[in-house]
């Protein structure tokens, strides 16, 4: 109809060959899935979009991340939230701004970072645990994490009244934090060390001791 | 709210005058005096005053700007918004007691443990603030999945017992048992108010005729005439008797 001759219509390639250097199909299968995926893909779902064998699937990712690494390439094979993902080379991200006339994203403040320390330690939390962990009312920050999606409600605490949201973190967390689980923090416990909980505590007795003997003084002179 | 210059600029609510039973005058005064604590939240009847609000709307909406209009909208929705939240807490006390426990005094103890637990969250921030910063900079493909069609697996059972849930016909409540209504809130409130136009008067006093139905929709309008400020009642000790009189 146009010409075109049924001989002439590429057919599907058996092996892919690059210039570079040749790449197992199985890698090729998984790089180009990747490809097309803004979110990280999670082993089976890559399992089950190529039909691959969990064994050779595994092999091939790394060999991706061997040729994606960021020494090797501006794209580079993440291990985030529970999947797989291509982003860009960090070292890049300014030469990215400047072509898409984007600015980075705002750091987040203190107060939000604190705020998602409750969540990822302590949580799922009400906003009312947020609170009491803090000190303060943290409502506002708590909203500014939802919209960017750092937050999410996952469910109602039942037992207590009027039942509030949890919020817990989301895989956007997980992503700004280059992690690939809840599981991949240091604990909690590790991150203070002794001697410092030791100090707290001693400054908070002198304090409490400072006022009892006030106290003492004051029913002395009445 | 006014562009022939009659009300001067951020006083949207300038002109809003209100005729209440325990206030005659310009809403903004009305506000100072609750603020003040010189006139009682629950005297106010919160009802009648939106329905004022309403009636002063009506006859300038059709000339006023809509800006200005809706800058007094939200003015009044704002102050009565504060209004309805103090009523709440002088009605029940138990909205307010969250608060009042900040300012409980708490042992060193527990203060110890508040700040050690405290001092561990804020080590977790640094951790991750720093993390955030090693890992800003990743852009991921632009490439958007459309959602996943197809993928949800159903299982047989679980659907038939849904869609007989929801195709089934709730049974209607009995309600033989409770008999003809015959009273209304309305006019038993009427009746209330007339009866304490006398005096004082105990619940007891007031429904001791009353069968239970009555009695009971005899309650709920002395509540509701409370919480429009039309009455209070006084019950000096818990499951004591309960009084009821005009405010003073």
């Amino acid at each position: 109809m146009n010409g075109r001759k049924h001989e002439d219509i590429p057919k599907p390639l058996k092996t892919v060959t690059s210039p570079a250097a040749a790449l197992p199909e199985a890698a090729a299968k998984i790089e180009a899935i990747l490809l097309v995926s803004s979110r990280p893909v999670s082993l089976p779902a890559l399992l089950s979009a190529t039909g691959l064998p969990k064994s050779k699937a595994r092999a091939a990712i790394e060999e991706l991340e061997r040729r994606y690494s960021p020494e090797n390439s501006g794209i580079v094979l993440r291990r985030v939230a529970g999947g797989f993902q291509f982003a860009t080379n960090p070292l890049y991200a300014e030469a990215i701004e400047r072509f898409r006339e984007e600015a980075r994203p705002a750091p987040l403040s203190g107060a939000a970072h604190e705020v998602l320390s409750c969540v990822l330690y302590l949580g799922p939390l009400t906003r009312a645990g947020v609170r009491a962990a803090r000190g303060v009312n943290s409502d506002a920050v708590v909203r500014g994490l939802i919209d960017r999606n750092l937050l999410a409600e996952t469910g109602w605490d039942q037992n207590r009244p009027g039942t509030p949201a949890l919020l817990d973190v989301t895989e956007d967390f997980l992503l700004a934090a280059g992690a690939r689980s809840r599981d991949d923090f240091p604990i909690l416990e590790e991150l203070v060390e002794e001697t410092e909980i030791s100090r707290v505590r001693e400054r908070i007795r002198g304090v409490a001791g400072e006022r009892e003997g006030e106290a003492h003084e004051k029913g002395d002179e009445n | 709210m006014n562009p022939e210059g009659a009300e001067p600029q951020g006083r949207a609510l300038a002109a809003f005058t209100v005729e209440l039973e325990v206030y005659s005058g310009p809403y903004e005064g009305l506000l100072a005096l609750i603020l003040k604590e010189e006139l009682e939240i629950f005297e106010v009847p919160l009802r009648e005053l939106v329905a004022l609000y309403r009636g002063f709307c009506s006859p300038h909406g059709q000339t006023k700007e809509t800006l200005d209009a809706l800058e007094r909208d939200t003015d009044f929705v704002d102050s009565a918004t504060s209004l309805v939240l103090m009523k709440g807490r002088a009605l029940d006390p138990a909205l307010g007691a969250e608060e009042e426990e900040d300012d409980e005094e708490i042992s060193p103890q527990e203060l110890e443990e508040r700040l050690v637990a405290y001092l561990k969250v804020r080590r977790g921030a640094e951790a991750l603030m720093q993390r955030f910063a090693e890992n800003a900079g990743f852009y991921p493909s632009g490439h958007s999945l459309r959602p996943r069609s197809g993928r949800l697996r159903l299982n047989q059972k679980k659907l038939a017992a849904a869609a007989r849930r929801a195709f089934l016909r709730t049974a209607e409540p009995e309600v033989e048992h409770l008999g003809p209504i015959t009273v209304t809130v309305q006019e038993l409130a009427a009746m209330i108010r007339t009866s304490l136009s006398y005096g004082p008067l105990s619940f007891e006093d007031l429904v001791r005729d009353m069968d239970r139905l009555r009695s009971a929709v005899a309650f709920a309008a002395t509540l509701s005439l409370a919480s429009e400020g039309r009455l209070t009642l006084s019950q000096p000790e818990p499951f004591g008797p309960l009084t009821l009189e005009l405010p003073r």
